[in-house]
């Protein structure tokens, strides 16, 4: 039986009147001397452990004394326990007063007369009383349905009353000890789920509740719980790791009790105007925003072991995963329970890149580093600096492909930047560690808001990505998502200084990229994420994005569908770090609007914008320019080319194409292939003729190449650039010292009219072209508005190889000029951008019906390619 | 009293915001909402495949103002809200019978 009741001033439950008022007025003289005395010492910033433990046992003086008087008028033996915080001493100036109050026997009228007695006055002394009333006998049964109760148990003691009946009390309890153990282990690992949930799993609270966040007080209390429950597998040592629950607790409880003081209630958010005057009473240096900072720095410095601590003794109790036998990985690393281990840590304290690796080990074997490994590292990281960790190409590959998004990898930089090695890494990222921004949005640290931002990229690679769908395919058609998370690490760097941080962000970032050797092209991506990381919000919440023009300048900012994505997704993960509320449905609808509507523009209406002698950014590409390119043969080579050009290929490749393109005669193919990895890059340029674009793509498909992306760019002039990127499928260039030049020989073949490409692919046509039917019914979408001078054609189908050959050709068999081409592949499905002509005119409603008949025809199988 | 409920385009809010503190209102509630007029959305496209865009995101200001100054109000918002072109919004008015300050439990007097 429980009573639940509130304060209620009373007159009643007395013997004696006289004496009972006397009493009455004594414990309350007692209460407000002991509750002065708690609160000067909290004033002062002094009220820790031991304060807390000194008014606790005033508190007992005080139970104790009223229950002598109460339970004498009662036969049946009582007995009066603290449980809870006040069981364990620990009992702030307005915490609740957790009472266990058992009786030896039946309660019936009487006895709930003597224990209202008890209660009456606590109540009268405005007291808030946690009272929980049992008969001894319901300690024969396990408290399943009080999960807090079955917790507050474990740290009870005697305060009033029968003695014996308290031994009592112990006896039942031990019967079913090891059974209630069990089910303790299991109710407090739910509730601290739960309760952590409700923080968003993160302890970089700028207003944090020092009672319930994560790594505050009720984590302290749960590590002890776990450490006495199971103290087999949670050893207090915790892997060699220094214990600091201790000195955490007494400094939360010092700041508790400040601001228990500050509100006259039991209010344990650590707000920001809170945060001032704790930081002055705690006597902290400096100017206000210096001793605030000073403030939340101790805070996070205690709160952070306390919830490493703890996340290893739930590892500990409750293993994820079936690795319960210790394997070895490698020479210098082993699987545990507790995650990845160092097998000689004194060996490996002066391998750091083995640290990189014990953290790659973990990430794909899903499970932590383990608390070992980190505590060496946190020995040992100072020893380095970041150029040590990236010393060779095999290293800095090593860290980026670390980079890459996947599930575990917020939780394993967040371990990182535990040990200290995050900040080592990337020492620019050190300047925001524990970095509080007061604002009316932010609920996170900077350094935190930063990880939190790479977790929600992270979310999109889950299993599970209902709600998310859009975005988690966006993620998937990234080409180097690893740059997304790098640039999501440096976006916010520059908040040290506070103004213009998206500049400043930029500049730090250099040294960056220099030391992890980007190429030119990784840079470029890097620093425009960053400079850029405010504009897609601002765009799509405080412009009208259903502007045209509006759509038209963000396009311009972007450039391309590859940096568009990206930008979308950094503005989708960073909203969604500033707190848990902030990136509603609503937003997301607006951001993923200002999206679709961005990436129509870039691949429907870029033919229209040509380059032009005025074309801001010009005037790099003719500075830059080599020795052997003039200023008019470059002109020459740009002129009517697509703006989108420049914004798609760097310097170096703009001067190569120049180089392709000098001299060209009508029936020339001018052509370079070059290697990127695992694809390759084949660079034709030549003068417009029909089936040319077809023939390319047929010759590729003849020597079995899988065509991932291609560009196709034709000016008024009539010349032509076509870029393809493919991989060897059949590993003809790899296997053949002579492929290249084979390739060069039949495609000039082929262009020139000397070799039919047709010919050539009709006895793959079954075994190639047609190896797979779709799956999925193709998509043809035909688009006569966003250009002026063309119908632009979008075809999404199931990718093939030869699919590119056998679209452009049954576009050449109807009549139809392909001048544009985008063409790229994302997962299995080909998403061909086509700008077509016939007759130099847009299609007309008859021509296009005959294009979809026939493109439909084709798509589903069901008609040959030539 | 009069309860007036502006339903606008989001990227015209801090107008709307700055029009209505110039008029010296003392407190505005604003929501992110969605819905659609007569215009009853669009079409868009994306990868090819149309879908229709049937609810649009809007920002709903709300703002109680004495019967005197409704006029002005409405002529503000609509000055600070209006494109010209089809979605800009509505502003509905609404007669308000009572409010109560919840802190101190008074009665608004306008």
């Amino acid at each position: 039986m429980t009573i639940t009741a509130r304060s209620q001033p009373s007159d009643s439950p007395a013997a004696d009147p006289r004496s009972a008022s006397e009493l009455r007025a004594a414990l309350k003289a007692r209460l407000a001397a002991a509750r002065d005395a708690y609160a000067a010492e909290a004033r002062q910033g002094r009220a820790g452990r031991a304060v807390l433990a000194h008014y606790a046992d005033q508190m007992d003086g005080l139970v104790r004394d009223l229950a002598t008087e109460v339970l004498s008028r009662v036969a049946t033996p009582i007995v009066i326990a603290a449980v809870g915080g006040y069981g364990r001493r620990a009992l702030c100036l307005n915490s609740d007063l957790d009472l266990l109050i058992v009786a030896g026997g039946p309660i019936a009228a009487a006895e709930e007369r003597a224990i209202g007695s008890l209660l009456q006055p606590l109540w009268d002394l405005r007291l808030t009383v946690g009272q929980h009333v049992r008969e001894i006998a319901d300690f024969d049964q396990l408290e399943t349905d009080n999960p807090e109760l079955l917790i507050a148990l474990f740290d009870r003691r005697l305060v009033a009353g029968d003695a014996p009946l308290f031994a009592d009390l112990e006896a039942r309890l031990e019967r079913r000890a090891a059974e209630r153990a069990a089910l303790a282990v299991t109710v407090l690992l739910e509730l601290v789920e739960v309760r952590h949930a409700r923080f968003n799993r993160t302890i970089y609270q700028l207003e944090p509740d020092v009672k319930e966040a994560p790594g505050a007080l009720r984590d302290i209390e749960a590590l002890r719980l776990l450490r006495a429950l199971r103290p087999d597998v949670v050893a207090p040592g915790n892997g060699g790791m220094p214990d600091r629950a201790a000195a955490a607790e007494d400094f939360l409880f010092r700041v508790r009790s400040l601001l228990h003081v500050a509100s006259g209630r039991n209010a344990n958010l650590l707000t920001h105007p809170l945060q001032e005057m704790v930081a002055e009473a705690m006597g902290l240096a400096g100017a206000p925003q210096q001793r605030v900072e000073a403030l939340m720095s101790e805070y996070f410095g205690h709160v952070r072991p306390v919830s490493r601590l703890l996340a290893s003794a739930r590892t500990a109790v409750q293993p994820s995963g079936d690795v319960m036998v210790t394997r070895a990985v490698g020479r210098y690393l082993e699987l545990a329970a507790d995650g990845v281990r160092f097998v000689d840590p004194a060996r490996v304290a002066g391998m750091p890149t083995m640290w990189l690796e014990a953290f790659r080990v973990a990430l794909t074997e899903g499970c932590p580093v383990s608390g070992q490994a980190r505590s060496c590292i946190e020995q040992h990281v100072d020893r380095y600096t970041a150029d040590d960790f990236v010393a060779t190409e095999g290293d800095r590959q090593q860290l980026r492909s670390l980079l890459v998004p996947r599930v575990g990898l917020y939780a394993r930089l967040s371990e990182m930047h535990d040990c200290g090695l995050l900040g080592r890494l990337f020492p620019e990222f050190a300047r925001i560690q524990s970095r509080v921004i007061r604002d009316f949005y932010h609920r996170y640290t900077v350094d935190e808001h930063t990880l939190l931002t790479i977790r929600n990229i992270e979310s999109l690679r889950a299993a599970d990505v209902t709600g998310r769908e859009r975005f988690a395919g966006m993620l998937g058609e990234v080409h180097a998502p690893e740059l997304l998370v790098l640039a999501l690490l440096y976006h916010d760097v520059g908040k040290w200084r506070g103004e213009d941080h998206a500049a400043e962000s930029v500049v730090m970032a250099q040294p960056m990229m220099e030391r992890l050797e980007l190429t030119p092209e990784a840079r470029q991506t890097v620093t425009f994420l960053i400079k850029q990381h405010l504009v897609m919000s601002r765009v799509a919440f405080l412009r009208d994005s259903e502007d045209p023009d509006v759509v038209s300048r963000f396009a311009a900012v972007v450039k391309t569908e590859e940096q568009l994505k990206m930008l979308c997704l950094l503005t989708w993960a960073d909203i969604g770090a500033v707190s848990p509320d902030t990136l509603t449905p609503w937003k997301e609808e607006l951001l993923w609007r200002l999206y679709v509507d961005t990436y129509n523009r870039l691949t429907y209406g870029y033919a229209d914008d040509l380059i032009a002698m005025d074309h801001a950014g010009l005037d790099v590409v003719v500075a830059g320019r080599p020795e052997d390119v003039t200023e008019a043969e470059l002109w020459g080579f740009l002129d009517g080319l697509p703006r989108r050009y420049l914004a798609l290929f760097g310097l170096a490749t703009v001067y190569r194409h120049v180089r392709l393109a000098r001299h060209i005669r009508p029936a020339e193919v001018h052509a370079s292939l070059e290697r990127h990895e695992d694809i390759w890059e084949l660079s034709v340029v030549t003068l417009d003729k029909p089936f040319l674009f077809s023939n390319i793509s047929g010759v590729l498909s003849y020597f079995g190449m899988d065509i991932h992306r291609a560009q196709a760019m034709t000016t008024p002039a009539g010349l032509v650039l076509d870029v393809f990127e493919f991989s060897d499928v059949e590993q003809f260039l790899a296997q053949n010292a002579a492929g290249a030049a084979e390739i060069y020989r039949v495609l000039q073949a082929v262009v020139s009219g000397a070799l039919d490409v047709t010919e050539l692919l009709r006895g793959k046509e079954r075994s190639v072209l047609y190896r797979r039917r779709q799956p999925q019914p193709p998509v043809i979408h035909v688009d006569h508005d966003h250009s002026e001078k063309y119908t632009v054609l979008e075809i999404v189908a199931d990718d093939a190889i030869g699919l590119l050959y056998r679209l452009s050709r049954a576009l050449s068999r109807l009549g139809c000029d392909l001048d544009l081409a985008l063409i790229s592949t994302e997962g299995k499905r080909a998403i061909d951008v086509l700008h077509v002509t016939k007759g130099g005119n847009k299609l007309s409603p008859l021509d296009e019906a005959a294009l979809r008949q026939e493109l439909r025809a084709m798509l589903e199988g069901t008609h040959e390619a030539d | 009293m009069k309860l007036i409920k502006s339903v606008i385009r989001p990227n015209k809010v801090d107008d709307v915001r700055a029009a209505l503190e110039r008029l010296n209102l003392a407190g505005m509630t604003v929501t992110d909402v969605r819905g659609h007029g007569r215009q009853k959305g669009h079409t868009a496209v994306y990868r090819g495949k149309e879908y229709e865009v049937s609810l649009l995101p809007k920002v709903e200001i709300e703002v109680v103002v004495p019967n005197d100054v409704v006029e002005e109000v409405i002529q503000a918002v609509i000055a600070a809200a209006r494109t010209g072109e089809i979605g800009d919004g509505r502003v509905f008015v609404l007669p308000v019978e009572a409010g109560y300050n919840i802190r101190t439990g008074e009665r608004d007097v306008v």
